[in-house]
């Protein structure tokens, strides 16, 4: 009986704990954290310190956390009720269903598919829809325009992603994550090295997709307040601030997957998942750190640079990606 | 124009001048709006026009100094831009003296300049640490900052006063200069223009903020002289006016030149603050090498203490004659014009003869620079407000009195 539970329960806790849902929020935090005091550094300061000061203040973005939780979520009058206070959490929802098609290990996911990876990249092209609702509910012209952005970033940052991912998935020859793996164990080669230009263009282009320096567009402060987020305070607030770095560690775990040779060199539950989970904390680390080094990009710049700058390498690492296979069924 | 904006936005439209824009309230409660409010007029994502409403932190200085008295009203004129006051105040206490027939000794005149030069780069700091977080580069903002904090410490040592220092005073300045502050000088000015080369590297040369920059609220030198421009600003577009020019205090024998760029972008105005940051370290080594010997009051001044004080005064800290307390100026008009650290500050004083003056016009440079705020952005993106704005080094509190 325990003996025909034990792979449920394994997909199970690789989809809600690790590396799924409880991650996440585990990765977030210490994302911010890093994110906080690795720019402190560069900043000559010191960053987050007073909140646990024995552990150098690795828990202040958890007291964050649980600030939003006991601050009054106010719902100005005008907005459209019932948009305003669910599309935060439809954002989370559609980001964490991707969970379930993300394996932790070899064969460790509730859903089996031949096509996890367009499952996983359809979630994360949803996601910017409900964000759009908020920007449309809030009644307030700085969401609107931030809303704007979102979709107009979306439309050129979206094809970038998926062609890059599929630039990579072509090298590796397969859409299914625990294939992919497979494959790079089979090679011994990770996919980085393989499509070193696909792995680059995914990381722009998931720059853009999380909204993080140097595309932070959505977000942009010192234009539109807060974007789509600028009415939300509370936990409303805390769950769309969410909603990013939920996306980064998505796009995180994918990468790793892809190019960086997954659990490998781990071979079983649960330690797979672990090293799939220090991955892509990294992953996400190099991500946020840019915002020491850079500003933020104009939008039309920033549009053009994706159209006509990613798009193109884009398709070149596709066609990269079929010349390394070929001369990989050569070597075969 | 209506059927290109329609859909998503069209709720929000509004009408000026015949044109359906949107309409954008940036300020005063905005992260990048500072005391004043902009209101936006938005064709897509082009600026049809903006309306630069100021006047949110208007503190009655004119009036005020009015009612204060000719030297009690220093301190208070001060804080009309604190992160620069040492020039802010030079303009009125030489017109008070000029109203007094009064010349400050040249050892003061020395000191006045060191300090408005140690004022003015730390001034010119902050605006740079403004102008980069108006770009999210938090590390050019925090960079500014912290360095910022080697100058006042420079100033908090020879006045003991961070910002608010009021330095300069009729006939001389307030302190001597502290020993060994020559060293402490030089350090911070090998550490700083040190910094200034690495803020170039992360900040000025780097690729996404050129492309913020370059190009970018684009002031043609003819537009300038039109508008009235001053300081930087007008420098960056390539006309050499600069009021220290003139050969106030002891700028003449100094041999000041001004930094001047012919741009007129954005990049040529941060990057005309940079090299003033350099040019004003230069003028402060000049004059503590010239720096002569003798006291930090004008003689007029110094004989009107009382004798048991005189020794204090000779030990390097002013001391005020009692009619400071109620000084009656002869009855005149003086107008004196100072360069601040963002531009030329001229002040219009009249005395009446009375103790307190008849009127104190005050026109600051921020406020001249103000207009530009709108006619640069004309015809920009939205984003490139903010980058327009801290490249302009607008000081809203300046500009309001």
């Amino acid at each position: 009986m325990l003996e025909q539970l034990k792979p449920i329960l394994e997909d199970l806790t690789a989809a809600v704990i690790l590396p799924g849902a409880g991650a996440a929020l585990v990765a977030a935090l210490l994302v911010i954290y890093l994110e906080r005091k690795l720019t402190a550094r560069i900043q000559m300061r010191v960053g987050p310190l007073y909140v646990s000061k024995r552990l150098a203040g690795l828990l202040q973005p958890l007291a964050d956390g649980i600030r939003f939780f006991f601050q009054e979520p106010i719902i100005p009058e005008g907005v459209d009720r019932a948009a305003f206070i669910t599309s935060p959490a439809l954002a989370v929802a559609v980001l964490l269903a991707a969970f379930a098609a993300i394996p932790g290990g070899p064969g460790v996911a509730p859903l089996q598919s031949p096509v996890s990876l367009l499952i996983v990249l359809a979630a994360v092209a949803i996601s910017p829809i409900p964000v759009i609702i908020m920007g449309w509910a809030s009644n307030n012209r700085f969401s609107l325009l931030g809303a704007l952005r979102e979709a107009i970033l979306n439309t050129s940052y979206e094809p970038v992603l998926l062609l890059s991912a599929l630039a990579g998935a072509a090298t590796l020859g397969t859409l299914d994550l625990t294939k992919a793996v497979e494959i790079q164990a089979h090679l011994g080669i990770p996919g980085i090295i393989l499509n070193p230009l696909a792995a680059v263009i995914f990381f722009a282009a998931s720059l853009a997709t999380c909204d993080r320096i140097p595309f932070d567009l959505v977000l942009g402060e010192q234009e539109i307040v807060a974007g789509p987020y600028t009415e939300y305070s509370g936990i409303l607030f805390g769950v769309a601030m969410a909603i990013d770095y939920l996306k980064l560690y998505i796009l995180g775990l994918v990468f790793s997957i892809l190019f960086l040779g997954g659990w490998l060199p781990a071979t079983t539950w649960p330690w797979t998942a672990l090293v799939l989970f220090a991955k892509a904390l990294i992953f996400m680390t190099a991500a946020v750190i840019l915002r020491a080094v850079y500003g933020r990009a104009r939008l039309d710049k920033a549009l053009r640079t994706l159209w006509h700058f990613y798009f193109p390498l884009a398709i070149i690492s596709l066609i990269w990606s079929q010349v390394v296979t070929y001369i990989i069924s050569l070597a075969a | 124009m209506v059927e290109r904006i329609g859909g998503f936005v069209a709720r929000e439209l509004g009408e000026r001048n015949g044109l359906r824009v949107l309409e954008l309230l940036v300020g005063p409660q905005h992260p990048a709006s500072g005391h004043m409010r902009l209101v936006v007029y938005l064709d897509g994502d082009i600026i049809v026009d903006v309306d630069v409403d100021i006047g949110w932190v208007h503190r009655t200085m004119e009036k005020l100094s009015e009612v204060k008295g000719w030297v009690r009203a220093i301190p208070l004129l001060e804080r009309m831009n604190i992160v620069d006051s040492c020039n802010i105040t030079l303009g009125y206490v030489e017109a008070i003296e000029k109203l007094m027939g009064l010349e400050p000794s040249e050892r003061a005149k020395y000191l006045r300049v060191i300090m408005c030069e140690l004022n003015r780069i730390s001034s010119h700091l902050y605006g740079m640490g403004i102008a980069g977080i108006f770009l999210n580069h938090s590390t050019m903002f925090m960079w500014a900052f912290g360095d910022r904090e080697v100058w006042v410490k420079l100033i908090d040592m020879i006045t003991g006063a961070r910002l608010t220092h009021t330095y300069i005073v009729p006939g001389g300045v307030r302190r001597d200069l502290p020993a060994g502050f020559k060293d402490y000088f030089e350090k911070a000015a090998r550490y700083q223009l040190r910094r200034l080369r690495e803020y170039a590297k992360v900040f000025l040369e780097n690729p996404v903020i050129r492309d913020r920059y370059e190009n970018v609220g684009v002031l043609p030198p003819s537009m300038a002289k039109k508008l009235g421009i001053v300081g930087p600003n007008l420098r960056a577009s390539g006309v050499a006016y600069d009021a220290r020019m003139l050969g106030y205090e002891a700028y003449a024998e100094l041999g000041y030149e001004p930094v001047v760029r012919r741009e007129g972008d954005a990049l040529a105005r941060m990057w005309v603050r940079v090299e003033e940051i350099e040019r004003s370290i230069e003028l402060i080594r000049e004059a503590l090498r010239r720096l002569p010997e003798g006291r930090i009051l004008a003689e007029k001044v110094y004989r009107m203490i009382p004798p048991a004080m005189r020794s204090v005064v000779d030990k390097g800290v002013s001391k005020f004659p009692g009619m400071f307390a109620n000084l009656r100026l002869p009855p005149g008009e003086v107008v004196t014009r100072v360069e601040a650290g963002r531009g030329e500050i001229v002040y219009h004083v009249v005395s009446d003869g009375t103790p307190t003056p008849a009127r104190v016009r005050v026109v600051t440079p921020s406020f001249r620079n103000a207009i530009l705020l709108r006619e640069l952005a004309i015809g920009e993106r939205l984003m490139d407000l903010p980058a327009i704005y801290g490249s302009l080094d607008h000081f809203p509190p300046e500009a309001d009195k």
